[in-house]
């Protein structure tokens, strides 16, 4: 005998048609082929397609944080969740339906066998989602700005979804065998884990009782401060899928224990997700909020020193970029000063608390913060203008006088498309009157006259500005200068309003 | 043919599908129920929610309305198909009217939307699963033509809200400028519905889409 046939002969002694195993693999394929071609299962998948790709190409997300792009996997594989869970359950159901249950009662599958068939005809409609699970992750991880460290726990999470919904799906269908059932489950799961009207929220405890706890962060926190109990969600849903099918199959002895371990599986999952946030993450947030420097590695580029969380080092660069830009248009000492750029963040509330951050006091001292792209360069490029101008961070969100021409131009003019990039800095998204400009740390304010001076400046030949502002630095970076004088100086004649400190 | 109403009547009230009906409703009152049961004040968006959620259940009971079990025997009968259908509808909408008020009672009267707008969208939904009901009833032989009609209304609810094109409002928040406009749509659809619905009760005089029955193969 050759050696092909002993492996052919063996293998059909591992799936030989006529023992159950092969039977439930065959049903399964068939059941999961079936699966796949219902409308509102393809729906789902045309739908998460058409998320995936929306949600993907969006041109203002050059700068991905992977920790964070993990968990933006997770809602997308609901819709597809929801359409399992439904077929699912009418494919269980079809036999009743059918009025064909009594003619498998004397076929070799036993209804616990057919149960597992079932559930595993959900597998390939998950394997089908990991892949754009997986499509999603890699086009941010590959994108040249991305940073971080993506986790698999939380990657599992959409395809884990699927399975559970399936399993729900088809123990419902054992528990209740009525066609109303499954879709009032799904308009309470909708209502639920879509709507948002799951009763418990927040960033810790039973809120992670849900399957998909996409904690909306206000900025990325580095992985290590994340405390996100991932891997125990992953195996609390891996545990609840299984129970859910083992219920629905037989009652034999051995599918018993089989339950017992799998909820065991499950209440320990469950439990060990709903703790508060370790200690340790805690103290690390602690830290990493009050005392960075201890936390973080400096790089030394041109004159300035960049301090970043060591995720967040390759970003440096780009940083670089926008005080090399700020200073090339800055006279006299500024040009060449000694700047401390220091990433900061306030992690001790939690992902999901929005708080702001104190202004440095050290002189030349300039924060930015953990997020980058869009809006956070010009806002960065202000803050960098504003401690060129002011000396540091505290007394540059004072400035209320003439010198805010100096270091809205300052912060504007490199940068392409300066009059769009103004408008993204302000609050209100205007071009005229007073508006408040954002940085990292406190706002600054602008005048409606200062407004219209710097609109005048961005609009003429930069040479020409660059010129005038280097002849008179030191005076328009004095704190007396009034925006009338500073306007005079850089050659604008407009009637600019009194300044907010003499007003 | 008021003889015949009454001598129905009772016979079609007991092949009502109640337990279908009685699971949807009591789903629809536990969706603002437990909130309210829970103490918690819902925001008004949530709210909305809710009770849209409540209606789109309320939908999805309707659909099993024209579920008999007994189709083979009741088709030949000479009462026609349209009054029978009437019948049902005629029997379970006072009960539904009841049940909706309870579910808008449920929901606290400072956080309720309009309550008018709120009712014309239930009714547009279920107007819309009878309408699909009868489509289902009309186009097959099934004796349960609930099914895909809660799957096609289920399908419908979840992503309309998504494709829906922005200059077509429907599913607004409650203080949005659009929702009168959005309100306008809710009559049409309600409108295109009741008179699909309409449609679909009579018998059709002849069969658009007829299922071949298989032909007995000839041996030898």
């Amino acid at each position: 005998m050759t050696a092909p046939v002993r492996e052919k002969e063996a293998q059909a002694a591992l799936a030989a048609p006529g023992t159950p195993r092969a039977a439930v693999l065959a049903l399964a394929l068939f059941e999961a082929r079936r699966l796949l071609r219902r409308l509102p299962v393809l729906l789902a998948l045309v739908g998460y397609t058409t998320w995936l790709v929306w949600h993907n190409v969006q041109p203002w997300d050059e700068f991905p944080v992977l920790q964070d792009a993990d968990r933006a996997t997770q809602g997308g594989p609901l819709f597809v969740a929801l359409a399992a869970l439904l077929c699912a359950n009418q494919a269980v159901l079809r036999s009743r339906r059918r009025d064909t249950e009594r003619h498998f009662e004397v076929l070799a599958l036993s209804r616990g066998q057919r149960t597992a068939a079932h559930a595993l005809s959900v597998v390939p409609l998950a394997l089908l989602v990991a892949v754009g699970v997986v499509a999603q992750f890699t086009w941010e991880a590959v994108k040249p700005g991305a940073i971080g460290h993506g986790s698999p726990a939380e990657l599992l999470v959409g395809p884990l979804t699927v399975l559970l919904f399936g399993a729900l799906g088809v123990l419902l269908a054992r528990l209740v065998p009525s066609a109303v059932a499954a879709p009032l489950l799904v308009v309470v799961f909708f209502l639920m884990f879509v709507g948002a009207a799951f009763p418990f929220a927040g960033e810790t405890g039973t809120a992670w009782l849900a399957p998909v706890v996409g904690t909306a962060s206000k900025y990325p926190f580095p992985s290590g401060l994340l405390g996100r109990p991932a891997a125990w969600h992953a195996l609390y849903l891996a545990g609840l899928a299984l129970t859910a099918v083992l219920l629905s199959g037989s009652r034999g002895r051995r599918v018993q224990a089989a339950v017992a371990a799998a909820l065991a599986v499950t209440v320990l999952g469950g439990a060990a997700q709903t703790r508060d946030v370790p200690e340790a993450t805690a103290a690390a947030r602690q830290r990493a909020s009050l005392t960075p420097e201890k936390e973080q590695t400096c790089l030394r580029r041109g004159t300035s020193e960049y301090c970043a969380f060591p995720e967040w080092a390759p970003r440096t660069a780009d940083w670089e970029r926008v005080v090399r830009g700020v200073q090339s248009l800055a006279g006299g000492p500024a040009q060449g000063q000694r700047l401390l750029v220091r990433q900061r963040l306030e992690a001790r509330y939690g992902l999901d608390v929005d708080s702001a951050l104190p202004p440095a006091t050290t002189p030349g001292q300039v924060t930015v913060g953990t997020a980058w792209g869009g809006n956070r360069v010009p806002e960065f490029s202000t803050a960098v203008a504003a401690v060129l101008v002011a000396g540091d961070e505290k007394a540059a969100a004072g400035v209320c006088d003439g010198r805010m021409v100096t270091v809205m131009w300052l912060s504007l003019a490199w940068q392409d498309d300066p009059e769009a990039q103004l408008r993204h800095v302000r609050l209100d998204d205007s071009l005229s009157g007073e508006a408040i400009v954002l940085s990292p740390t406190d706002p600054l304010t602008m005048t409606a006259g200062q407004t219209e001076v710097v609109r005048a400046l961005l609009e003429r030949p930069l040479p020409s500005v660059v010129g005038r502002v280097k002849a008179h630095w030191a005076e328009l970076t004095s704190p007396k200068i009034t925006t009338a004088r500073a306007a005079e100086l850089l050659g604008v004649h407009a009637k600019v309003g009194p300044d907010r400190c003499e007003a | 043919m008021r003889g015949v109403i009454r001598a129905l009547a009772v016979p079609v009230w007991r092949t009502l599908p109640w337990r279908t009906l009685g699971a949807a409703g009591a789903v629809g009152l536990l969706i603002p129920g437990l909130p309210r049961l829970s103490g918690a004040e819902p925001a008004g968006w949530v709210t909305l929610l809710l009770l849209r959620a409540a209606a789109l259940v309320l939908g999805l009971g309707l659909a099993f309305l024209l579920d008999d079990p007994a189709r083979p025997g009741t088709t030949p009968v000479p009462t026609g198909r349209a009054v029978r259908t009437a019948l049902r509808v005629a029997l379970v909408a006072p009960l539904a009217a009841v049940w909706w008020t309870a579910v808008l009672l449920l929901v606290p009267g400072a956080h309720r939307p309009p309550t008018g707008d709120v009712t014309l969208e239930a009714g547009a939904a279920c107007a819309l699963a009878l309408a699909l009901a009868g489509l289902a009833v009309r186009h097959s032989e099934d004796p349960h033509p609930g099914r895909p009609a809660a799957t096609a209304l289920l399908a419908a609810a979840l992503f309309a809200p998504l494709l829906l094109p922005d200059d077509w409002p429907l599913f607004v928040p409650a203080g949005d400028p659009r929702w009168d406009t959005a309100h306008d749509h809710w009559a049409w659809l309600l409108a295109a519905a009741g008179t699909i619905w309409l449609l679909t009760l009579h018998e059709p005089l002849r069969r658009l889409f007829r299922r071949r029955s298989p032909r007995p193969r000839r041996s030898g």
